[in-house]
């Protein structure tokens, strides 16, 4: 009896609240708002805020073309794989004091959850067989390479400040991290860990292909690169994995920096005496509302002011700027600051 | 199940692609002056789409030169249906000054179903935007009629 409540119980958490359904409507919502945003920062009207929705639906409808060239199976399947990766790592990212699976994924999982949607798009963008993909997808191994250092480093410094205090020396569990967070504060408000922050805000854009670091998907100039060849049905899947990945960049960057948060909230609900399901409801409200902000100030602000940045422009910056930042932090974090 | 939810999406996410067939420039620096902020088509959900592959109009500018047309014809071949396909300014339409050049193969109607024409040398962005809504509203029709193939 205990395993079909819980089989089901984990077929809600899969299909409805971490998983598809809310994915779903909060990515293509979140990206929606950074458009609009983006617009009003260049004083444009802008697309309504649902224009993703749109743009989802329309693609549906639209026929799917594979070129000759093309490698079929890999062609069609690589987008599904990209899109179900990146839901998974949506499971596995703590909503304040809320997970999903508990203990089952730790912060080296979610990083090798990462990379799996970008090489989906890698491989899918091999299998299409176009020179434009060529290029673009060549563009993308440089931007992973480049991201995914001060991105490791990142991780180390929290997993080394959450270590320290709990007496384990690096504390790899993100349900610690945000259990430590929950009782002892945000670990944005530490000395040790604004410069991560700051290097985390701005691997989001990267990560995500946003404005300055969309070298890999110039459209104006390698015709979309890695999805020159895509149309319809997989065309939808990458704009909603896509729109996914900005979701969860930030929820991590929640997660990660501004777990203490959801302390407080509980606390001001605790007293208030509101119903759990209610409460539960507050926060995912609020988790939007901070990754809302989140991609306000690294995903569109950096948008409405920047130009595009050449590949080795943007390589060069990651690994001395941001990762300059990741390293202070792991320093200081080391001499436990 | 989502039929009525994707026809009605057709509508409102148009994405284009410009194909320049010999055209002097001066329509496409008005098409792009209909997509920026002082028009911004962007707000009834029109964009620019890089690629062929992702477009739903396809604007096509001049009056269709020899060494342009086996290229316009291979670029419209690779849009997929449903699909609306405009002309912007008289060149494509009727050939205008250059009407009668050995060099000039137009009008595009003789090769391909033009769905919406814009005349003017060149139109103006207000027209521009009103034959890029009939365009939608033909692909809407398309998309009712044929669905999807």
């Amino acid at each position: 009896m205990s395993i079909i409540v819980d089989g089901l119980k984990y077929l809600a958490y899969i299909l409805i609240f971490p998983g598809f359904l809310f994915c779903f409507l909060s990515g293509l919502l979140l990206c929606g708002i950074d458009r609009k945003l983006v617009a009003r920062m260049q004083k444009r009207v802008g697309p309504p805020i649902l224009q993703p929705f749109y743009d989802f639906f329309k693609l549906l409808g639209k026929e799917t073309i594979v070129p000759v060239t093309a490698n079929k199976t890999v062609f069609l399947i690589a987008p599904l794989v990209g899109l179900a990766a990146q839901v998974v790592l949506q499971l596995f990212i703590p909503v304040f004091s809320f997970n999903a699976f508990h203990g089952v994924a730790d912060v080296i999982v979610i990083l090798y959850l990462l990379l799996i949607p970008a090489l989906s798009v890698i491989m899918g963008a091999a299998a299409s067989g176009s020179p434009y993909s060529g290029v673009g997808l060549s563009r993308e191994m440089v931007t992973i390479l480049a991201v995914e250092l001060p991105l490791v480093l990142v991780l180390l410094s929290v997993a080394k400040v959450v270590g320290n205090a709990i007496g384990t020396g690096l504390c790899f569990s993100l349900t610690d991290i945000v259990n430590y967070q929950l009782s002892h504060g945000s670990l944005i408000t530490k000395l040790s860990m604004i410069p991560a922050a700051i290097a985390m805000l701005l691997i989001i854009p990267g990560e995500t292909g946003g404005h300055p670091f969309d070298a890999a998907e110039a459209e104006t100039e390698i015709c979309e690169g890695m999805l020159a060849e895509y149309s319809g049905k997989p065309l939808a899947a990458y704009k909603l994995s896509h729109a996914v990945k900005l979701l969860t960049m930030t929820t991590l960057f929640v997660a990660l920096f501004l777990g203490g948060i959801g302390g407080g909230i509980e606390q001001a609900l605790m007293t208030s005496a509101i119903g759990g399901a209610f409460c539960f409801l507050i926060e995912i409200v609020i988790l939007f509302l901070l990754c809302t902000v989140l991609v306000a100030l690294c995903c569109s602000f950096v948008h409405a002011v920047t130009a595009r940045l050449r590949i080795e422009q943007l390589f060069k910056y990651y690994w001395t700027v941001v990762t300059g930042l990741a390293v202070i932090s792991l320093v200081m974090a080391w001499f436990g600051l | 199940m989502f039929d009525k939810l994707i026809t009605e999406s057709m509508g409102k996410s148009p994405w284009l692609f410009h194909i320049n067939a010999g055209s002097c420039n001066g329509c496409d620096i008005e098409l792009v002056a209909v997509l920026t902020p002082r028009y911004d088509a962007e707000r009834l959900g029109y964009k620019l789409a890089g690629s062929p592959r992702q477009a739903d109009i396809v604007v096509v500018t001049g009056p269709v030169t020899k060494q342009s047309l086996p290229r316009v014809l291979r670029a419209i071949s690779q849009v997929p249906e449903p699909r609306c396909i405009v002309t912007m300014g008289s060149c494509p339409q009727s050939g205008n000054v250059f009407r009668g050049s050995y060099s000039v193969c137009g009008p595009l109607s003789k090769y391909v179903h033009v769905d919406v024409d814009v005349a003017g040398c060149t139109p103006k962005p207000e027209a521009v935007i009103e034959g890029l809504a009939t365009a939608t509203k033909i692909l809407m029709e398309k998309r009712q009629k044929g669905g999807q193939k």
